[in-house]
């Protein structure tokens, strides 16, 4: 049984939002909500570091526990997915997830929220494999074709990585090992070689 | 005197026990399908896993620069 995990690597990540856009083209999401986004801590500052983030599919998923309607269920392969059919847009998922997964189209006036989305890990969602009605509340089921998640398959660093989890933590750590550790593996001497200090680097404070 | 304080006690710390959280909720919605089990893979769970665990590894560039050496 596989466990369905991201992973996003924050040496590699460009934060070109490729996979933002990945997501947002593949499923057809509406304005306004952002299944995948990218986070930047540092931002235009030599080290800056980014990730991308969506839902993680937790295996003790909070969103899970709070949900007034129990519309949350877990695949076979502890993908985390929820019943469109039953959300009622409350919002105790979103204030619940550590990382903001939950998204909620705002339909209309006066700040009214429509039903929950969120990443499917590309797995649609409970109706009918690659159905219309599946695409039309979750998206494409690109994990019932085979495929992996468009969001890191699209990444064109291969920063994000989507898979089973040991496969791909076997991935990332092929990667560290290659090339190491610290901030001489970061921008300017990486890139071009010499000085592997932060400092010595264009715009790099002392 | 002593029967009133266990009273007293009991009624105190009646609050003071913990409520399991983690108890597994049920699903209350439709059941879904198995994602293996599609006209693609025709519910072969061994075959489907076979395709992702090979996809999957299509994102190591390590394995990809190698494959391209050997050609």
């Amino acid at each position: 049984m596989a466990r369905m995990k991201f992973i996003c690597d924050a040496e590699r990540c460009i934060e070109c939002n490729g996979c933002a856009t990945a997501c947002k083209n593949e499923h057809e999401v509406p304005w306004g909500v952002n299944r995948r986004r990218l986070v930047t801590v540092n931002d235009g500052v030599p080290g800056e570091r980014s990730i991308s983030v969506a839902c993680m599919h937790c295996k003790d998923a909070p969103c899970m526990a709070v949900c007034p309607v129990d519309c949350f269920y877990r695949t076979e392969d502890q993908i985390v997915l929820h019943d469109k059919d039953l959300c009622i847009g409350c919002g105790y998922c979103f204030y619940a997830c550590p990382f903001g997964a939950p998204q909620f189209p705002q339909a209309g006036a006066f700040g009214l929220r429509g039903k929950m989305d969120k990443c499917t890990f590309c797995a649609g969602g409970p109706e009918e494999n690659n159905s219309p009605e599946e695409f039309r509340k979750y998206g494409r089921n690109r994990i019932a074709e085979g495929k992996l998640p468009a969001c890191a398959e699209m990444c064109s660093t291969k920063a994000l990585l989507a898979g089973d989890a040991p496969v791909i933590t076997a991935i990332y750590k092929t990667r560290v090992q290659a090339r190491g550790k610290g901030e001489h593996i970061w921008g300017w001497a990486m890139a071009y070689q010499g000085s592997d200090k932060l400092s010595d680097q264009p715009g790099g404070k002392s | 005197m002593r029967p009133a304080v266990l009273m007293a006690a009991a009624l105190v710390l009646a609050a003071c026990h913990e409520i399991p959280q983690d108890a597994p909720k049920s699903y209350a919605g439709k059941a879904d399908d198995k994602a293996y089990a599609s006209d693609l893979f025709k519910g072969d769970k061994g075959k489907f896993e076979a395709a992702l665990a090979a996809r999957a590894q299509k994102q190591n560039e390590y394995l990809r620069v190698a494959e391209e050496k050997h050609k």
